[in-house]
């Protein structure tokens, strides 16, 4: 799975940490998965959807070995 | 009826969910190691002083597992889902080593004392400490090795 969430983050002016506290998960989290080293869950996914007011497809998007 | 059997399965299932997923708050994780780092003192320094300490070194095992475990069951600063799917890992990694441990080691130390000293080779089981204490120590390594690499 890819995403874009360091380029949302940049379009948003948020750092790793507060977009962290914004969700309520840690800074390392949110590091993990932009280094894809951790897939969210649906819940979380939906928490930055709503942060970045747009649909959760837009910046996670399936790879073909998913 | 039907409604009604329903409705008590999953209040029952809330239960039991809430129940696996109660932790302790994150300063129990200070207790547990103050403490564990206390008895362990104690433990050692009871092989300098002369004097009967059996039961005390009996006391005091059990107290070391006890705040290990409360390290262990405390809350992270932040528990969030990823520390959660690590515990879990953690849990199975600590669960897989323990039983690996329990049925290897007597194996393994039956075979390096036939070697060193075959008169003294006896398959003997590991008692409950040292399970447990293994168990605890891989859970805790682990969980932290694999929290600071993610």
């Amino acid at each position: 799975m890819k995403n874009t969430l360091k380029v949302e983050r940049a379009i948003n002016n948020l750092t790793q940490d507060e977009l962290s506290k914004r969700i309520g998960v840690s800074r390392q989290t949110i590091n993990s998965i932009e280094t894809n080293r951790y897939v969210p869950s649906t819940l979380l996914a939906l928490k930055l959807s709503v942060v970045f007011n747009k649909a959760v497809n837009e910046f996670f998007s399936i790879e073909e070995t998913d | 009826m039907n409604m009604n059997m329903k409705s008590i399965v999953e209040c029952e299932r809330k239960k039991g969910e809430k129940f696996l997923n109660f932790r302790l708050p994150h300063y129990y994780k200070k207790i547990g190691w103050v403490g564990f780092a206390l008895v362990f003192t104690v433990l050692l320094s009871t092989k300098f002083f002369d004097g009967d300490y059996e039961v005390l070194k009996i006391v005091l095992k059990k107290l070391s597992l006890v705040f290990l475990l409360l390290v262990v069951f405390s809350k992270e600063k932040i528990e969030d889902e990823m520390i959660q799917k690590i515990r879990a890992q953690s849990f199975s990694f600590a669960f897989l080593g323990g039983v690996s441990y329990t049925l290897g080691q007597p194996i393994i130390n039956y075979f390096v004392f036939l070697i060193a000293t075959p008169e003294k080779a006896i398959v003997e089981d590991l008692g409950d400490f040292q399970i447990l204490w293994f168990m605890l120590t891989v859970y805790l390594m682990f969980f932290y090795v694999t929290k600071k690499r993610s």
